[in-house]
């Protein structure tokens, strides 16, 4: 069993428990356990592309620099990785980490800054998506022998969204043609559908005060997927799955749209695929409850009579 | 076909210099090509394409570019910056020009005034965002 020192962020402790105890029960299927750091704190969410404000990049410093204490506490921790789910603290902390490394004049403030917190950062760890744990360190073929209830029936969009593929510096893949969760979704047994619009922004922190201009980006996303004939989503972002999954139930009540498509994070797929069980997803949260379409296709881990 | 001639002084190039020390860009790389616009997400709710605001930064238009929403409405997702052709952080350049106006009014959105039940139902990252980009 490999540890690795795993970076929560705030949303997977409120909006997105599903993603978090789903993403912690197959690690440790997998070998490869996400242990939570202590003492972590938000990575700020959005990194500010400004060249001179350095106050927004000391949250995330401190996050690297916890996370390398963290790691040498763990028992058969990998040396330099700190894992994250969500796709912001991914992108957030990445373009830090490489921001850091290329200009010691603005880590020695920052330093300067966490001295407060007995923390100094020292350039030495990798960010990593846990995409990339499964991957690369995992490999597809240990996660399809480990499928016990294959996703026959299931037709999944998977949906990559902004800040899993940009900028460079925090892109888990090919920027403009991904396949990550391609062969995540297959390795399960589901179909792919692919979708032109698979990283088309979902309006992101609009949903706050510019709720209509999110509305359109979803409207879209949603129907480049149903044209192509998928009966789900699979998303990597909490806050994509929250525009995504609210929204269209907004919509839906109000022009008695079509029927909404459920949004899944990737973890819980695999979860259904490996068998943990169901209330780990944590459904309940999700606001197109995906369980009658699971029930339809006999995947909800209950035997068929 | 209609002529406007502009001003081009001190108050226009303190704006460009402005723009590129916050953003780190060089604006007159842009060549106009409108790649990013093309690409982007956003334009049909913008009042002016992405490179069109470009074209008013490089001529200074500090008040033009300050009333144009594009920069708002830009919600950083990076496929311009990707995507450019002449390698221009796009995208920091929209953040630069929200950055000028929060210098100088820091609060686009007046946080007292989000409704209660927003709070209650809004993601954590939605909030945390939206204040880190609207607020100074």
């Amino acid at each position: 069993m490999v540890q690795y020192s795993y970076f929560p962020g705030c949303n997977l402790k409120t909006n997105a428990k599903g993603f978090e105890e789903t993403a912690i029960a197959v690690s440790k299927k997998l070998e490869a356990e996400l242990v939570e750091m202590p003492k972590w704190n938000c990575c700020g969410t959005v990194h500010t592309m400004t060249s001179d404000n350095m106050m927004r990049r000391i949250a995330p410093v401190r996050v690297l620099s916890r996370s390398k204490k963290h790691i040498d506490t763990l028992e058969e921790g990998t040396t330099k990785e700190v894992v994250t789910l969500c796709s912001m603290c991914n992108s957030t902390l990445k373009i830090v980490n490489h921001e850091v490394k290329q200009n010691h004049e603005d880590l020695e403030k920052i330093n300067y800054q966490l001295e407060e917190d007995e923390e100094c950062y020292e350039e030495d760890m990798e960010v990593k998506h846990f995409l990339e744990i499964i991957r690369d360190n995992i490999g597809y073929e240990k996660l399809s022998q480990s499928v016990v209830k294959p996703l026959e029936g299931l037709k999944i969009s998977p949906y990559y969204g902004c800040m899993l593929l940009h900028p460079d510096e925090a892109a888990i893949d090919d920027v403009e043609m991904p396949s990550v969760l391609e062969y995540l979704v297959e390795s399960l047994g589901a179909e792919v559908i692919d979708s032109p619009l698979f990283k088309f922004c979902c309006g992101s922190y609009h949903i706050v005060d510019e709720e209509q201009i999110v509305d359109t980006q979803v409207g879209k996303i949603v129907e480049a997927a149903r044209l192509r004939g998928a009966n789900a989503l699979v998303v990597a972002c909490p806050l994509c799955a929250f525009n995504i999954d609210h929204q269209q139930k907004i919509m839906k009540d109000k022009n008695h749209g079509k029927e909404p498509l459920p949004v899944f994070y990737f973890t819980q797929l695999m979860a259904l695929a490996l068998g943990v069980p169901l209330k780990t997803n944590h459904f309940e949260d999700h606001h197109i409850d995906p369980k009658p379409l699971l029930k339809e296709l006999g995947l909800t881990g209950k035997k068929k009579s | 076909m209609s002529f406007e001639y502009l001003e081009f002084g001190k108050e226009e190039k303190d704006f460009i210099e402005k723009i590129e020390e916050i953003s780190g860009q060089n604006v007159y790389s842009c060549y106009q090509c409108g790649k990013c616009s093309a690409g982007c997400a956003f334009s049909s709710s913008m009042d002016m394409t992405v490179n069109q605001l470009i074209h008013l930064i490089q001529l200074g238009q500090k008040r033009r570019v300050l009333e144009a929403n594009t920069h708002w409405v830009c919600a950083s997702c990076l496929t311009c910056t990707v995507r450019c052709p002449r390698e221009i952080d796009v995208a920091a350049l929209m953040e630069a020009v929200r950055e000028y106006h929060l210098r100088e009014e820091p609060e686009k959105i007046i946080i007292s005034e989000i409704p209660k039940k927003a709070y209650d139902k809004l993601p954590n990252i939605a909030l945390v965002s939206n204040f880190r980009k609207k607020t100074g």
